[in-house]
Order: structure tokens, then C-alpha cells, then sequence
């Protein structure tokens, strides 16, 4: 990675100076109305009606700084003039509404995502994130069917026991993602005792021609369980998937506050036969065969002055190791030159092929550590909260460091700006990835 | 000797006045507050120093000693996050991020003055005792001291009305005897049932000064729930309860 000049012209000071104004502005100069002694709640306010509308707007500009020399710059952009920046214009609307009646409820979930950058032309994507409805007799039964997320697992950047959703971005967990279409139950009994609460979730997933045909093997219907346990004030977690699309998984997880401000976190999952494709040093694909285990363990901490701490270690037992992360790179890189020097981009496109089969999903390797350290509320200001994320990848070294400001002081107004410096060396994941720093400012609005 | 008997027959007398039963005093303040088992709706206003104000709308539920669920209404950030608190136990389920999180009792899901403990409150005598009771002129003072430490505050000086039975003033302290806030009772109403208690609960903090935080109640009723109601994977669909 090679250290950057920002020329005179350069938009990263504007971008940084437009989001800190923004956030100034609305946290000292918004016009201010004086606080009245009388507060009232109209009971009109809280009547409930059977159908709710709401959604989501976002506006997101980001900066990246690139990387020429970065392997992933030259995968994605090698037909493209070289340049050091890029700007990305991003939009996002997601829309949800809802309909209840008796024990039958029905909820929608759309999502749009515009995008335009100087490298791309505009980009537009919608889809139903999330579209079921949901039976529910008694507070002790629940059936839910259409497209969902289960979100299993107690990890934050990570879920390796989350067998079936879509994986999160580490980088912005709590991002809401799309659903796959499903069949779920849930049937919980509440005791008295150590054992205070026991529920069991089965699952039937299907995999058909356009019904979830991104997750695995076509034409099966995946079956899985999940029991959960609140036993001696500890949530636990077991999961089942049966060999299907995907080989047959098990897993674990347990969350439990060790004192009233320090909880901590695990997850374990094993699966059978997992088969892995890596580049050995020759750019050759070998498929592996084995048993995997992955697993996490974490801590959230919360100090007397609102300092919240989640440290995480991530051992993903399906990852690539450093070796195999390294011939990937090389593999680009020689596909780089054969395309400078013919114009030939068939070995490029066989990395980009590989990219989307496991080499470019968030979190490739084995081994990570993820710390986010978020202040609330810091010099009395409240619904402020600076935070700064570390990601660390183990085997490399390589990482990148996030910090943040989010202010949300304005009703249903969401204002966050982020700063990642992307550090490695050659050959390391983070050091290989297309930018060397990212600027993003997000303006989100609730309705 | 007849002076003596009659000095002794009046301390005889006059001695129950002294030896007020503290714990059924606090208990009989946590039953005129609520019903053991309830739904109710409650607004909290946070006010910050220039004026500036943020509402949040919460419909609640509570069977029995320790167990307590809310989900927020409104604003439209905040609508369909819901809480759940199982004893000691707290959790957070947030929509987008679509499972429970666990959260501390000194941690607050709204910002501002309340923290979790006030929002997700148990009743007073489940996790504190009575240290002693003093005479306030028209109030009792109680001194309370938490059950165990994973109780928020360690120590709470309560006023309670003696005609009312109801806390006019709480001082919520730390173990070292440190102001962390206090809380102000006002506006007695009848909320029907038989239920006749405070609508407005204010709060200021020297931690946050010049901040105050409002809650306002309203339709307090009686209402029993199923267990199942109190569990994680019920969540998400608390509002259903309303």
C-alpha cells in the first residue's frame, strides 16, 4: 500500500468538512424551541389500527482512495482508466407496511438501492427483503411463512451458527438484509426454576428453480432445528440443519451477563463435508473435502461512564488460509498483466468467478479480531456517540480502522460519518482490497 | 408509682407509631403504583438544557414479580424495538438487526436521563429492602438498600405521602451515597379500576445537568398474560398484545 498525496483538488477535505459542519450545525445551531412546563399525551396518539405503514430514506456519499496496485483494484477495474479516486453516490429507500387481523398477520418489506459512481454508470437494485405472514393461535405457537431472516447466533460482526441467512457485512452488522424464503414454527413453554424458558423452532427451507436457488443444491427441501434454552439466566442455543442443498450442519451458541454491565458471547458450529476451492500456487483449483468447526467467542462490556466495548475473536474453520489468500492475489495479478499485455481477460474473469464462490465474501480467511469501542452521549451531548472499530486479520496482520460519529438528536433524523483506514501489505487481505481509505457520510430518514 | 404506670402505658401505646412496618409500607406503594400484572402506555420526553425535546412512545406489560416487557410505538427510528427483562435478565430486540440482544439495567435504549431500570421497573420490594423509615412531617422517608448488586442503584431514598401511600420524591444513590438522579411523582389521576396514582414522573441528574427526562402515563389497567409473553422469541410481536 502506498501512501497517499491528496492534490489540491482533491475532494476527501471537502467531503470530511461538509459532514463535521452538517453534524455541528445540528447539534449547536438548530433552531432552538424553549422547553414548556406543560406535556401532554393524547390517548389518540396510541390507538391501534390493524394496518401500519412506514420506511426508511437514505442518502450516502462515499470517497474511496484506491489502490492501483491493489490485487481487488485490478480485478474489478481493469478495463477502466486507472485512477486514484472514486466517488459513489448511493440511495437507498426501504419501504414496510403491515396488516393484522385476529391471529393472522401479514408484513412487507421493500428495498431499493440506487447507486451511481464516476467508474459506473447508475445503478438501480429493488427487492422484497422480506414479504411473510404469520399464524398465531396462541402466545405459546407461531407459524411464519413467505421471506424471512432467521438471524441465528449471538455474535455481532459475525454469525458462523446462522446456517441459512445472507452473511453480514462486519463492517455494518446491523444492516438489514434480504430474506430467503422459508417455512418456520415456534413453540416456547415458560417454567419456573433454573429452566425458565424452552422453545423450539423446526425450519423447512426450500431450494427450487427460483425459490432460494442462490443457496445450494437445487430441488431439495432443507429441513433444520433450532432449540433454545434460558437455563441458569443463560441463552442457549441448539442448531440442526440436515445434509440438503448444503452439507449437514450442527451448531451452539450461548449469551450470558457474568455481572449486570459484562456479557459475554459464543457460537460453535461444525459441518460436515464442507468442500472448499482454492487456488494452489500453480492458479490451478483444487476442491478440498473435510470437516470444518468455526467458531467465536466475545465480550460486551459497558463501563460506569457508558463506554461500550464488543471485542470478538472469529475462527472461521471454512476460510482460506493466508497461503491460499496469496495465491489468489498472484492469480489476478498475473491475469492483470496477461490482460495489459494481450488484452486477454479470461484469467481474470476465472478470479472474478472464484470471488463470488468464496474468495471475495466479507471475512475470507480464518482468523479475525474485531474491538468496537462506543461512547455515549460523551461532554453531556446526549444522542451523540463517537465509536471506533478495529478489524484484524490474524493470519495477515492486515486491518483497517474505523472510526465514527453518529448523532440521532433530531426525531426519526439518523446522521453518521465514517473514516476507514484500510492498512497491509501486499498479499494480505486488507492490504489487496481496492482502497486504502474510505470516507462515508449517511444521512438517514425514518417515516 | 401511678405517674410511673401511666409514663409506661403511654410509650406502650404510642410504640406501634414507631415500629411502622417498612417492607408492607413499600409494598402497599408498589401495589397503589400498579397492579402486580398490568398493560399500560407511557410517553418519555427527554428535554435537554436549550429546550430542544425527543418523544418516545411505549406500550408495556408486567405479570408478576419479575417479569416485564415494552415496545416502542413511536418515533417511526424507534418503532418495533422492544424490551424484555426476565429478573436480572434484560434484552433488546431491535427490527433491522432482527434478534435479542442482552442489555444492562444501567444502559438506556432512549438516551437521556432514564436508563433501562426505569423503563423495564420492578416493583420496589422485589429488589430492595428497608433499611429504616423516618418521620417526614406529612411523608414517610425510606431508606432502601438493594437486594443484590446487579440491582441499578444500591441505595433509594423514598418520600411517600402518608395519606396516599404514594411516592412524592425518589433519590436513587450509589454505594457510596453519590446523587445519581432523582425522580419527582405529580399529577395524581384516576386511571379507572380503582387505580389512583401519578401520571407524570419527572427526573433530573446531576450527571446530566440541566437535562430532564418526563414520563406521562396513561391507560393503567389490570391484565393478565400468559408466561410464553416474556420469552425472547415472543419479541418481536409484543405490539400484537395491544
Amino acid at each position: 500500500m502506498r501512501p497517499v498525496r491528496f492534490r489540491k483538488d482533491f475532494p476527501v477535505q471537502a467531503l470530511i468538512w461538509s459532514a463535521v459542519l452538517v453534524i455541528g450545525i445540528l447539534l449547536f445551531c438548530v433552531p432552538l424551541v424553549r422547553g414548556e412546563e406543560s406535556y401532554t399525551f393524547d390517548v389518540a396518539e396510541i390507538e391501534k389500527k390493524p394496518y401500519s405503514f412506514g420506511g426508511y430514506v437514505e442518502f450516502r456519499p462515499v470517497l474511496n482512495i484506491l489502490d492501483k496496485d491493489a490485487a481487488l483494484y485490478q480485478l474489478q477495474y481493469y478495463y477502466k482508466d486507472p485512477r486514484s479516486n472514486l466517488m459513489e453516490w448511493n440511495g437507498r429507500l426501504q419501504l414496510e407496511g403491515s396488516y393484522e387481523k385476529g391471529i393472522g398477520r401479514v408484513y412487507v418489506k421493500t428495498n431499493t438501492d440506487l447507486s451511481y459512481s464516476s467508474f459506473a454508470d447508475g445503478d438501480e437494485r429493488s427487492a422484497f427483503f422480506e414479504a411473510y405472514g404469520t399464524l398465531k393461535p396462541s402466545s405459546a405457537w407461531k407459524v411464519e411463512v413467505g421471506k424471512k431472516n432467521l438471524k441465528w447466533g449471538k455474535g455481532y460482526a459475525w454469525n458462523p451458527v446462522n446456517f441459512f441467512d445472507r452473511v453480514k457485512d462486519p463492517n455494518d452488522p446491523d444492516l438489514s438484509l434480504e430474506g430467503n424464503i422459508m417455512v418456520t414454527a415456534d413453540y416456547v413453554r415458560s417454567f419456573d426454576g433454573p429452566l425458565k424458558t424452552l422453545a423450539i423452532t423446526p425450519v423447512l427451507f426450500p431450494v427450487y428453480d427460483h425459490i432460494n436457488d442462490d443457496f445450494g443444491i437445487n430441488n431439495r427441501l432443507n429441513v433444520a432445528a433450532k432449540i433454545y434454552l434460558l437455563l441458569f439466566d443463560t441463552d442457549l442455543d441448539f442448531i440442526y440443519a440436515a445434509d440438503g442443498s448444503r452439507t449437514a450442519r450442527y451448531g451452539m451458541d450461548f449469551s450470558r451477563n457474568l455481572t449486570t454491565s459484562f456479557e459475554m458471547h459464543g457460537e460453535l458450529a461444525y459441518i460436515k463435508d464442507f468442500q472448499k476451492p482454492a487456488l494452489d500456487a500453480g492458479g490451478i483449483v483444487r476442491s478440498t473435502t473435510e470437516d470444518a468447526v468455526s467458531g467465536l467467542i466475545g465480550i460486551r462490556h459497558l463501563t460506569t461512564f457508558d463506554l461500550t466495548t464488543i471485542l470478538e475473536y472469529y475462527h472461521n474453520g471454512t476460510g482460506f488460509s493466508a497461503d491460499d489468500m496469496e495465491n489468489y492475489f498472484r492469480f489476478i495479478r498475473s491475469g492483470y498483466q496477461l490482460y495489459q499485455t494481450t488484452g486477454n481477460d479470461q484469467k481474470l474473469r476465472a478470479a472474478q468467478k472464484l470471488a463470488t464462490g468464496g474468495y471475495g465474501r466479507a471475512g475470507p480467511t480464518e482468523d479475525y479480531l474485531y474491538l468496537r469501542l462506543s461512547q455515549k452521549e460523551p461532554w453531556d451531548i446526549l444522542y451523540f456517540t463517537p465509536a471506533l472499530t478495529v478489524m484484524v486479520n490474524l493470519n495477515d496482520w492486515s486491518h483497517s480502522i474505523t472510526p465514527e460519529l453518529l448523532y440521532t438528536g433530531i426525531t426519526n433524523l439518523e446522521l453518521r460519518f465514517r473514516a476507514s483506514f484500510i492498512r497491509g501489505s501486499r498479499d494480505t487481505e486488507f492490504g489487496e482490497k481496492q482502497n486504502d481509505y474510505r470516507f462515508e457520510f449517511r444521512v438517514g430518514y425514518y417515516f | 408509682m401511678k405517674f410511673a404506670l401511666s409514663v409506661l402505658l403511654l410509650l406502650l401505646m404510642a410504640s406501634p407509631a414507631f415500629a411502622l412496618d417498612g417492607t408492607a409500607l413499600l409494598k402497599q406503594v408498589d401495589r397503589n403504583l400498579n397492579p402486580e400484572s398490568y398493560e399500560m402506555y407511557r410517553k418519555l420526553i427527554n428535554v435537554e438544557p436549550d429546550g430542544r425535546k425527543k418523544e418516545f412512545t411505549l406500550f408495556s406489560v408486567k405479570k408478576g414479580a419479575d417479569k416485564i416487557a415494552a415496545v416502542f410505538l413511536a418515533p417511526a427510528s424507534e418503532k418495533g424495538r422492544s424490551t424484555l427483562r426476565l429478573g436480572d435478565n434484560m434484552w433488546l430486540y431491535i427490527p433491522n438487526v432482527g434478534k435479542p440482544i442482552r442489555i444492562t439495567s444501567l444502559q438506556s435504549v432512549v438516551g437521556g436521563v432514564f436508563n433501562n431500570a426505569d423503563i423495564l421497573n420492578l416493583d420496589y420490594a422485589v429488589e430492595y429492602d428497608v433499611a429504616r423509615v423516618e418521620d417526614a412531617g406529612n411523608e414517610h422517608l425510606l431508606y432502601l438498600k438493594a437486594k443484590t448488586r446487579s440491582v441499578a442503584y444500591d441505595q433509594i431514598k423514598m418520600w411517600v405521602d402518608k395519606g396516599k401511600k404514594l411516592p412524592t420524591k425518589i433519590e436513587c444513590l450509589t454505594e457510596a451515597n453519590l446523587l445519581i438522579k432523582t425522580i419527582y411523582f405529580k399529577d395524581h389521576k384516576d386511571f379507572g379500576g380503582g387505580i389512583v396514582r401519578p401520571a407524570v414522573i419527572e427526573t433530573d441528574s446531576p450527571l446530566y445537568k440541566g437535562y430532564k427526562s418526563i414520563m406521562i402515563y396513561a391507560k393503567i389497567k389490570k391484565r393478565s398474560f400468559k408466561d410464553e409473553v416474556f420469552t425472547l422469541t415472543y419479541m418481536p410481536n409484543i405490539e400484537s398484545l395491544r
